[in-house]
C-alpha cells in the first residue's frame, strides 16, 4: 500500500473530533498561505511549525499545550515582529501578528464551538490579501478560502454523527450562492467614498508619484506593477516617446531633494503659462487610480479650454502655471476624465522675465566639482556664445559618451560624505559613479544646467504605456513613473529634455519593457513550443484580466451614477445610490418575509390532507385527533353515523390502503380522492349530539 | 420557587408559557418559530463593519466584494436557520409512568417533510430545575428522528410533562432559532416503595393460609384455565402448553384462599407519604412472589386479582391518593 492509500485509509478511520480538526487546519494553511511569501522569514516558520505541530497532536490525540505556553510564544511573536518593523501597528506589523495569532489559536481549539473566533479573524485574514494583490488568481484562491471556512463553520454546527465534509460544503455553498444576490446589489449600490481617516504611509504607493524628489534616499525602485493610469485613445495612438503625463513640477533644491517653488518674485514677475497649441487634439479617456495627491496626470499639454479641459463633477480644477493640472483635493478615489491634449505646443514666457531667476538658483558650496565641471564647459571655446539648446546639447553628449549606466539599482548617494546637507550626492553620481536612472539623470542634469547659468527645472509624471493595449485600454503602471527636465530658451519658453533617453533611449521608445524579467519557465515553454498559441493564450488571459479590471476593480462611484443614470435619475448623488441600497433591500426583506409566510401554509400533502379529513369530519360531527389514521377515523365515522356513512367510511379504508398498502407507496392521488370522499361526506347528516 | 417567582422575568416567563398552547403534537410554523442573532452573531457583525471599514479606507473593491458576500451568506443563514425548524412537527409518546425518583423518559419523534435539516437541540426550558443537557438529533429528509430527554419527578402524583425548547443554530450559528412547547402529556409517578421491603402483613391474610397454599401446590394439573393478557410467564404451564399447544395458564387465583387485603390502616405509622411508601412495598412484594392481593385505600378499593395490570392499577391508585 503507498503512502497516498494509507493516508486516506486512516483518515476515512479517524475519529471525527480529529478529521474536522484536520480540516480546519487545512483550512487556515490555504487562507495563510499567500501571507507566507511576503512575512518575515521567522513568521513564516514558526506559523507552519505551529500547524503541523497541532496537526500532528489531532493525530496522537495528544494533550493540547498549556496556556502559559502559548503566552510565551505570543509574547516572543510580538517582540520579533516589534524588533523587525520597530511598530506594532503598521500593515506588515498587523498581518504578521495576525498569521501567528490565527496559528496559535488553532492550539487552543478544544470545542468546535471555540473555532469560531478562528473563523471570524480567517474572515478577516483574506481580506488582508487583497492590499497584496486584487487579481483574477487571487480572488479565486480566496473564494476557496472562504468557501472551507463556511464549510468548517457549518461542520461546528452539525453536532450529530459524522457527517461527511462534502454534506457540510453543500450547506456552505449553497448559502453563499442565495446570498449572492445581496452580495451584488450591495456591491452596485453601496456608495463608494474616500477613506474615512487618514492611511498609514504604507498604504501609499511604493514608486510613482510623491510630490517630491529625495535623491540618494532610495537604493533601489521596487517594480512595482499596479496600475496608475488607463487610457483609451479615441483617435491614433501617439509615439510612445511623445506620452508624458505631466505631474508636479519641482524647481526647488537644497542639495538632498526637489520640492515645489515657492517664489520669490511678486506675480507680476513670475514666468507665466503662456500655453500655445497647434495641430489637431487627440481626444482620450484617462482612469485615474487613488494616487492620494491632488492632480491629474495629464498627458502633454492640454489648455484650460472648454470641450477640451478635464472636468469631474463637483471637484475644482485649475491649470497652474507650471502646466500642472491640480485638483481641490487628494484623488482618494478612482476618476474618470474625458480630454483632449495636443501633443504639438509651446508654453512658458518667450521673453527673459525676473521669476525665472528662481530657477537658477543652487544650494550654495554644494556639489563644488559639479560646478567647477560645468565652468569648465562653458570655458570651451566652441560654446562660446552658445544658448540654451547648444549648452543641453553638450551636456546630454557628455552623458552619451561619459560612460553614464542607466540601473534601476544604483546604490545609495550621499552617504560618501561631503561638507553640504546633501552630501554632494550630485558631485558623487556625475563625476565618480554614474549610475542611476531617471531621477539621478533629470537632477544632475538640471544642476549643470542651472550652473550654466540655464533656467531649469524638474518634472515628474509618468512616461509611455504598457506596449500592448488590454481590451482597449493601455495601461500606465506605477513603474511608469518617470522624471525629466525643462529648460528655458530665449524665443522659445520651455523646451522638454529627457537626459535618461540620451543615456537609456529603450526607456523611454519601449516604455519601460526592456526592463521586465525575463518570462517565466511555463510562458518560455509555451514560447518555444508554438508562439502563435502562446500569443493567443496571452491575449485571452489579458482581455479576461481586464474585464476582471474594468468590472470589479474598477467599479467605483463614476460607475456607480452612470448606472443610476440608466436607471433614470437625471443627476445622481450618493444619497440617490443610499436610498436606492435602502429601498430594494427593504423590499428584498418584505419579499423574504412573504416568502416565509407562504412556506408557513406550504405543508406536506399527506398532512394537509389529514388536515381536511379531520376538519371535514368535524363538520359531521366526528372528533377525531390528528394522529388517526384513515382506518380509525373511518371507524369513529361508521360509529357515529352508522351505514348511512358507508361510502364516505369506504373512501377512508381505500386511502388508508392506498397510503399503507405496499403497491402504492408513491401514492399522489390526493386531489381526486380528496374530491371524492368530500362529495360522499356532502351527502351525510351531521351526527347527533352526544 | 418563593421570590424569584415574583421577579418581572420570571412573570414574563410564566405569560409566555401559559400563552402555548398544550398539546403532544406541535407543528412548527411562523407563529410559533422564534429567531435571534447569537452573541456570534454579532460578533460576525463587528466583523463585517471592521472588514467594512477597511475595505473603505484602503478602496479595495475586493475587500467590498468579500464583505457583501459574506453579508450575504449571514443574511440567508437567518433564513436557514427558521427553516430548519419551520416545518417540522413533534409528536411526544406516551408517558411511561415509573417510581417517584426514578426518570421518565420523554421520547420525541421529529417528523420532517423537507429537506434534512441538522443540529436540533431539544433541551428543557427551565434547565435549572430539570437539567441542562441537550439531546442533539438531526432529522433526514422526509423521514423521522428522535430525541429523549428524561427528567426525574420528586414525588409521587402526576407530573406534566416538562416544557420543552427545540432550538437550532445551524447553519452558522449567526442566529438562534427556536420553539417553546408545552407538552400535554402527565406522567404518573408511583410512590416510591420502601426500602428495605418491609413484610407483608399476617392480619390481612385470610384464614388457612398455610394450608391453602399446600392445596394450591397439589391441585397444578386441574388448575389451569386458558392464558389471559396480563398473566405472567412463570404463570404459564408450559408443560401443557407444549402437549395442547395451546397457551394455557395455571390458575393459581381460583384458590381464594390465597388472596390478601393490604389495608391503607394496617399501615400504620409515619406521615401519608410513607404509609403509601409501604404500600407500594407490598403490592411488589405480593406480586411478586405470585398473590393475589386488594387494596383498601380511603374511597377506593380493588379487589384482590393478580397478574401486571392488577400491580399496575394497584400502584395508580396509590400515587393518586388525596392527601
Amino acid at each position: 500500500m503507498n503512502w497516498r492509500a494509507r493516508l486516506a485509509e486512516r483518515l476515512s478511520h479517524t475519529p471525527r473530533e480529529t478529521r474536522d480538526t484536520l480540516f480546519q487546519l487545512a483550512v487556515i494553511a490555504w487562507t495563510v498561505g499567500p501571507h507566507l511569501l511576503h512575512l518575515p522569514t521567522w513568521c513564516s516558520l514558526m506559523t507552519v511549525a505551529l500547524l503541523v505541530w497541532r496537526a500532528r497532536l489531532a493525530l496522537t490525540g495528544a494533550a493540547l499545550p498549556s496556556r502559559l505556553l502559548i503566552s510565551a510564544v505570543l509574547v516572543a511573536a510580538a517582540a520579533l515582529t516589534l524588533w523587525g518593523e520597530r511598530t506594532l501597528l503598521g500593515k506588515e506589523a498587523g498581518i504578521t501578528l495576525l498569521v501567528v495569532l490565527m496559528a496559535l489559536k488553532t492550539l487552543e481549539l478544544r470545542a468546535r464551538r471555540d473555532a469560531l473566533v478562528v473563523f471570524f479573524l480567517g474572515f478577516f485574514l483574506v481580506l488582508t490579501h487583497f492590499l497584496y494583490s486584487q487579481s483574477l488568481a487571487t480572488g479565486l484562491w480566496l473564494l476557496g478560502a472562504v468557501w472551507g471556512l463556511l464549510t468548517a463553520l457549518v461542520l461546528a454546527h452539525m453536532p450529530v454523527g459524522r457527517p461527511p465534509l462534502w454534506r457540510a460544503g453543500r450547506v456552505a455553498a449553497r448559502a453563499a450562492v442565495l446570498g449572492l444576490p445581496v452580495m451584488v446589489l450591495l456591491f452596485l449600490l453601496f456608495p463608494r467614498m474616500g477613506p474615512l481617516w487618514g492611511l498609514p504611509q504604507d498604504a501609499q504607493g511604493r514608486t510613482g508619484l510623491s510630490g517630491s524628489l529625495r535623491l540618494g534616499g532610495v537604493a533601489s525602485i521596487a517594480e512595482d506593477d499596479s496600475i496608475a493610469l488607463r487610457l483609451r485613445f479615441f483617435g491614433p495612438l501617439p509615439a510612445p516617446e511623445q506620452m508624458y503625463f505631466r505631474g508636479p513640477v519641482l524647481s526647488s533644491f537644497d542639495g538632498r531633494e526637489w520640492t515645489r517653488l515657492v517664489p520669490r518674485f511678486p506675480v507680476a514677475q513670475r514666468a507665466r503659462l503662456d500655453l500655445e497649441v497647434s495641430g489637431s487634439p487627440l481626444r482620450y479617456e484617462m482612469t485615474v487610480e487613488p494616487s492620494q495627491l491632488p492632480l491629474l496626470p495629464l498627458l502633454e499639454m492640454t489648455p484650460d479650454r472648454a470641450g477640451a479641459a478635464p472636468h469631474i463633477d463637483g471637484w475644482l480644477l485649475t491649470h497652474r502655471s507650471d502646466g500642472q493640472w491640480q485638483t481641490d483635493r487628494p484623488v482618494l478615489e478612482r476618476v474618470r476624465v474625458e480630454v483632449s491634449a495636443w501633443l504639438q505646443h509651446r508654453h512658458g514666457p518667450k521673453q527673459e522675465v525676473l521669476g525665472l531667476r528662481d530657477l537658477v538658483d543652487l544650494p550654495p558650496n554644494a556639489n563644488p566639482r559639479t560646478l567647477q565641471w560645468a565652468a569648465e564647459l562653458r570655458a570651451r571655446p566652441d560654446l562660446a556664445g552658445a544658448d540654451a539648446s547648444a549648452l543641453s546639447a553638450a551636456v546630454l553628449q557628455h552623458i552619451r559618451s561619459g560612460g553614464y549606466f542607466y540601473t534601476l539599482e544604483p546604490g545609495t548617494y550621499g552617504q560618501a560624505g561631503g561638507q553640504s546637507a546633501g552630501g554632494d550626492a550630485i558631485d558623487e553620481f556625475w563625476m565618480d559613479r554614474k549610475l542611476g536612472f531617471c531621477e539621478h539623470f533629470a537632477s544632475a542634469y538640471v544642476v549643470v544646467m542651472r550652473a550654466l547659468d540655464v533656467p531649469a527645472r524638474i518634472v515628474t509624471g509618468y512616461q509611455g504605456t504598457d506596449p500592448l493595449p488590454q481590451d482597449g485600454y493601455y495601461i500606465v503602471r506605477q513603474r511608469n513613473a518617470h522624471a525629466w527636465a525643462e529648460i528655458w530658451q530665449a524665443g522659445q519658453g520651455w523646451i522638454r529634455v529627457d537626459p535618461t533617453a540620451a543615456v537609456a533611449p529603450d526607456r523611454v521608445m519601449m516604455s519601460g519593457r526592456s526592463l521586465r524579467p525575463a518570462p517565466g519557465l511555463v510562458a518560455g515553454t509555451m514560447n518555444a513550443i508554438d508562439p502563435a498559441l502562446a500569443a493567443r493564450l496571452r491575449g485571452a488571459w489579458e482581455t479576461v484580466n481586464n474585464r476582471w479590471n474594468q468590472w470589479v476593480l474598477n467599479y467605483s462611484r463614476g460607475q456607480q451614477f452612470d448606472l443610476l443614470k440608466n436607471l433614470g435619475f437625471e443627476s445622481p448623488s450618493w444619497q440617490d445610490l443610499a436610498s436606492t441600497l435602502i429601498l430594494i433591500l427593504c423590499a428584498g426583506a418584505l419579499a423574504g418575509a412573504a416568502w416565509a409566510w407562504w412556506d408557513r401554509r406550504r405543508l406536506d400533502p399527506w398532512q394537509r390532507l389529514q388536515q381536511r379529513v379531520q376538519d371535514q369530519l368535524a363538520r359531521l360531527g366526528v372528533a377525531v385527533a390528528p394522529h388517526h389514521g384513515p382506518r380509525e377515523r373511518a371507524r369513529r365515522l361508521r360509529q357515529a353515523l352508522g351505514s348511512a356513512a358507508e361510502p364516505a367510511a369506504r373512501q377512508l379504508d381505500e386511502l388508508d390502503a392506498a397510503r399503507y398498502g405496499g403497491a402504492a407507496a408513491r401514492w399522489q392521488g390526493h386531489a381526486r380522492w380528496w374530491h371524492d370522499f368530500r362529495t360522499a361526506a356532502r351527502a351525510l347528516p351531521a351526527a347527533p349530539e352526544t | 420557587m418563593g421570590a424569584a417567582y415574583w421577579s418581572p422575568r420570571a412573570r414574563f416567563r410564566q405569560w409566555w408559557r401559559n400563552r402555548v398552547p398544550l398539546t403532544d403534537t406541535w407543528v412548527l410554523g411562523q407563529s410559533n418559530v422564534y429567531i435571534l442573532p447569537t452573541r456570534a452573531g454579532f460578533t460576525f457583525a463587528g466583523t463585517m463593519l471592521v472588514m467594512l471599514l477597511a475595505s473603505i479606507n484602503y478602496q479595495l473593491n475586493l475587500g467590498f466584494a468579500l464583505t457583501f458576500l459574506l453579508m450575504g451568506a449571514g443574511l440567508v443563514s437567518m433564513h436557514l436557520t427558521h427553516g430548519n425548524l419551520r416545518g417540522l412537527s413533534l409528536h411526544l409518546k406516551a408517558l411511561q409512568p415509573g417510581f417517584a425518583g426514578d426518570p421518565v423518559l420523554l421520547d420525541v419523534v421529529l417528523s420532517n417533510a423537507g429537506r434534512e435539516r441538522h443540529g436540533l437541540a431539544l433541551r428543557f426550558e427551565d434547565r435549572k430545575l430539570f437539567g441542562g443537557a441537550d439531546a442533539w438529533c438531526d432529522a433526514p429528509a422526509g423521514g423521522q428522528g428522535q430525541a429523549h430527554l428524561s427528567f426525574v419527578p420528586a414525588h409521587r402524583g402526576w407530573h406534566a410533562a416538562p416544557v420543552l425548547v427545540l432550538e437550532t443554530h445551524f447553519p452558522f450559528g449567526l442566529f438562534r432559532a427556536w420553539t417553546v412547547w408545552r407538552p400535554a402529556s402527565r406522567a404518573l409517578a408511583w410512590p416510591r416503595p420502601e426500602q428495605p421491603a418491609p413484610p407483608l402483613p399476617k392480619s390481612g391474610a385470610a384464614p388457612g393460609d398455610e394450608r391453602a397454599r399446600a392445596h394450591a401446590c397439589g391441585s397444578e394439573l386441574d388448575g389451569v384455565r386458558p392464558w389471559r393478557r396480563g398473566d405472567s410467564m412463570r404463570q404459564v404451564a408450559w408443560k401443557k402448553v407444549a402437549r395442547s399447544g395451546e397457551m394455557v395458564s395455571r390458575d393459581t387465583a381460583g384458590t381464594a384462599s390465597r388472596s390478601l387485603w393490604l389495608d391503607w390502616a394496617e399501615a400504620a405509622g409515619g406521615d401519608v407519604e410513607q404509609r403509601l411508601s409501604r404500600l407500594a412495598a407490598w403490592v411488589l412484594l405480593a406480586h411478586r412472589e405470585g398473590l393475589d392481593c386488594g387494596l383498601r385505600l380511603p374511597g377506593v378499593e380493588l379487589p384482590p386479582q393478580h397478574g401486571e395490570s392488577h400491580r399496575r392499577a394497584s400502584l395508580d391508585a396509590l400515587a393518586q391518593v388525596q392527601s
